[in-house]
């Protein structure tokens, strides 16, 4: 069942088949292992850098992962997020603008 | 059969009407009466897209007429009100059956009693009703009619929850943007009107030769329509009305959106096809359509509220599909069916993921009380069903292979790369920043400490996300399958079948 855009093609059965394999020869290897996993012992507990997490602390929340996106895009996310003001005036701002480019292209076409 | 064009319209109408008188006799005599609707709307709207797809002729349904076959003109003037499937039109049915059929399914277990059930249900009919008639119909004038039945219902269930403060803002905002749509809209039906004296999109189609004012109302359909469909900048509705519909709602307010995209399409390739076929068109939709998908992407990177991330992640997908839109616009032809068959086919696929995804966060709110990502976690030990459905709807949703997000992004990326690498690379890039985000949304609802236990879903809902979920698997696993019978027929009608659609409906 594969498809094709004229340029390449995708078969996911293949591809399946194919990540089936990848994933039955990781298990494979996984079983080579030593087995020193022991449950409800120390191997339990969270490794954060040796650090001794006091009861009931915080984990870190959904929030928190891909952190690094958002820091590293913060100046640009900033001004996007703000772009987005929840005023619905702005909201029939943009559409005014939309229509008014929308317009001119037809137009100008 | 010969009539179900018109009662996969009529039945879902009289099903909203008659739901609350018969709620007041017996609660679960209007259950049955709205899941028996339902059903006949699925027979009837299945009936008409195996009649359009196996005669591959657009079907036209005439009203008012001694018969539905009848002639529409006289004398080569069309003078009564049509309905005209065509194989695109097929398609769209059977996406917004499938969305309400889910959406009637998950409502009946989702909505309390005391919180307006038989309100909710109504205007779920309703809406289904009016995307089902915008879809099929020839005409313009009903065309502006069914999108206002659409504007109306979705408002009301966006604003379903009366008693918190943000749905009626929300309702409010909504409200506000689609009457401003809807009047562009009817402005443009007004100038075409005036100009040619008919409101039958064939007959318009034949007659527009790229005057200034056909030109002005096709800047105003596109106005409207884009606004309507959520593109940037005009998007910024939808993240308030999907975040705070109900769930049940959010995942027929997904076919509603995609609605509009078919009413680009059709004023774009149909109705002004011939003589106003620019490219510039096209690049106009494509670039609006890459911003979108960029912008909406980012926005959801931030979002707390787990309804306003799928939200955004929702006005992502709805980019991908205006590429496709704006790249065929360019080309018409070689690669741009390609694209056309990408972006129709992500509708379906788009419908499946995200509608999931809206149900998965309805039944955790139902669970829990709230959707924010900052007191959610460790769900997965609780909503087991749930937390599969949504890892399996969300890496659908980012497009990760072998899911069907991934097959309709293949087609997609390929062809956009032929009219812009620019514009293809864009829409890579957001796929795996959307990766991102969905991955952010699982861990903070399914992993990690769980502060409460949940309790599970009612099965009637499980079940609605269960047929969403198989199709998730089946659309990924069998792409060809659908590209073969739906979607390639669907974008050959476009592209290819205008004269066809004209001369099914004018004769000759």
């Amino acid at each position: 069942m594969r498809i094709g855009s004229g340029e390449g093609f995708w078969g996911p059965i293949v591809w399946a088949i194919l990540a089936l394999g990848i994933a039955a020869l990781g298990f494979a290897v996984w079983l080579q292992g030593r087995r020193t996993y022991k449950r409800g012992t120390e191997q339990e507990e969270p490794f954060l850098s040796g650090e001794k997490l006091p009861p009931g602390a915080p984990g870190i929340g959904g929030t928190h992962l891909y952190w690094g996106f958002t820091e590293a895009l913060k100046p640009f996310l900033s001004r996007l997020a703000a772009f987005h003001t929840g005023f619905v005036g702005d909201y029939v701002g943009w559409l005014i603008v939309i229509l008014v480019v929308a317009i001119m292209v037809v137009i100008l076409t | 059969m010969v009539h179900a064009p018109i009662l996969a319209i009529a039945v879902p109408l009289l099903g909203a009407f008659a739901a609350p008188l018969l709620a007041k006799l017996d609660k679960r005599a209007r259950d049955a009466w709205v899941l028996a609707a339902g059903l006949a709307v699925a027979v009837f709207g299945i009936a008409v897209a195996v009649k359009v797809l196996g005669t591959g002729t657009p079907w036209v349904y005439t009203l008012g007429a001694p018969s539905p076959g009848a002639a529409v003109t006289q004398g080569g003037f069309p003078i009564r009100i049509v309905l005209v499937v065509d194989a695109l039109g097929a398609f769209m049915g059977i996406v917004a059956i499938l969305a309400g059929a889910v959406g009637l399914l998950y409502g009946l277990h989702y909505l309390r009693e005391e919180e307006g059930k038989t309100l909710g249900l109504s205007l779920l009919l309703l809406l289904w009703a009016g995307i089902l008639g915008l879809v099929y119909t020839g005409d313009l004038f009903n065309f502006f009619v069914f999108l206002e039945i659409t504007s109306i219902a979705a408002c009301a269930l966006i604003g379903y929850r009366v008693w918190e403060s943000r749905p009626p803002e929300a309702a409010f905002k909504t409200m506000t943007m689609y009457t401003l749509g809807g009047l562009l809209v009817l402005v443009a039906v007004g100038l075409l009107y005036g100009e040619h004296g008919a409101l039958n999109i064939a007959y318009l189609s034949k007659l527009i030769t790229g005057s200034a004012v056909e030109r002005l109302a096709l800047g105003l359909l596109l106005g409207g329509l884009l606004m309507k469909a959520g593109a940037v900048p005009a998007h910024m509705w939808a993240p308030d009305a999907y975040g705070e519909a109900p769930a049940m709602a959010t995942v027929v307010l997904v076919a509603n959106t995609q609605a509009s995209i078919y009413a680009i399409m059709r004023v774009v390739f149909t109705l002004f096809g011939g003589a106003l076929a620019r490219p510039g068109i096209g690049w106009l939709i494509a670039s609006l359509g890459t911003v979108t998908v960029i912008v909406a992407v980012l926005m959801a990177l931030i979002q707390r509220h787990l309804g306003r991330l799928i939200a955004y992640g929702a006005v992502s997908q709805i980019g991908y599909m205006l590429l496709a839109v704006g790249v065929a616009a360019v080309a018409r032809g070689g690669f741009g069916e390609v694209a056309l068959r990408g972006g129709i086919f992500h509708m379906i696929n788009d419908a499946a993921s995200v509608g999931l995804l809206f149900l998965v966060a309805g039944a955790i709110r139902r669970a829990v009380g709230s959707v924010d990502l900052m007191g959610l976690g460790g769900l997965g030990r609780s909503l087991r069903w749930e937390s599969g459905f949504f890892l399996l709807g969300a890496l659908a949703l980012a497009g990760i292979p072998p899911l069907n997000g991934f097959a309709s992004k293949f087609l997609i990326y390929e062809s956009a790369f032929r009219a812009s690498p620019i514009l293809s690379a864009i829409a890579v890039l957001a796929s795996i920043l959307l990766l991102a985000v969905v991955v952010r949304a699982f861990h903070g609802t399914f992993l990690g400490p769980e502060p409460k236990e949940a309790p599970p879903s009612p099965k009637g809902m499980l079940v609605a996300m269960g047929v969403l979920a198989l199709l998730i698997l089946v659309l990924g696993l069998f792409p060809g399958f659908f590209l073969g019978r739906l979607v390639g027929p669907a974008a050959k009608a476009l592209l290819a079948g205008r004269a066809a659609y004209l001369a099914a409906v004018l004769g000759g």
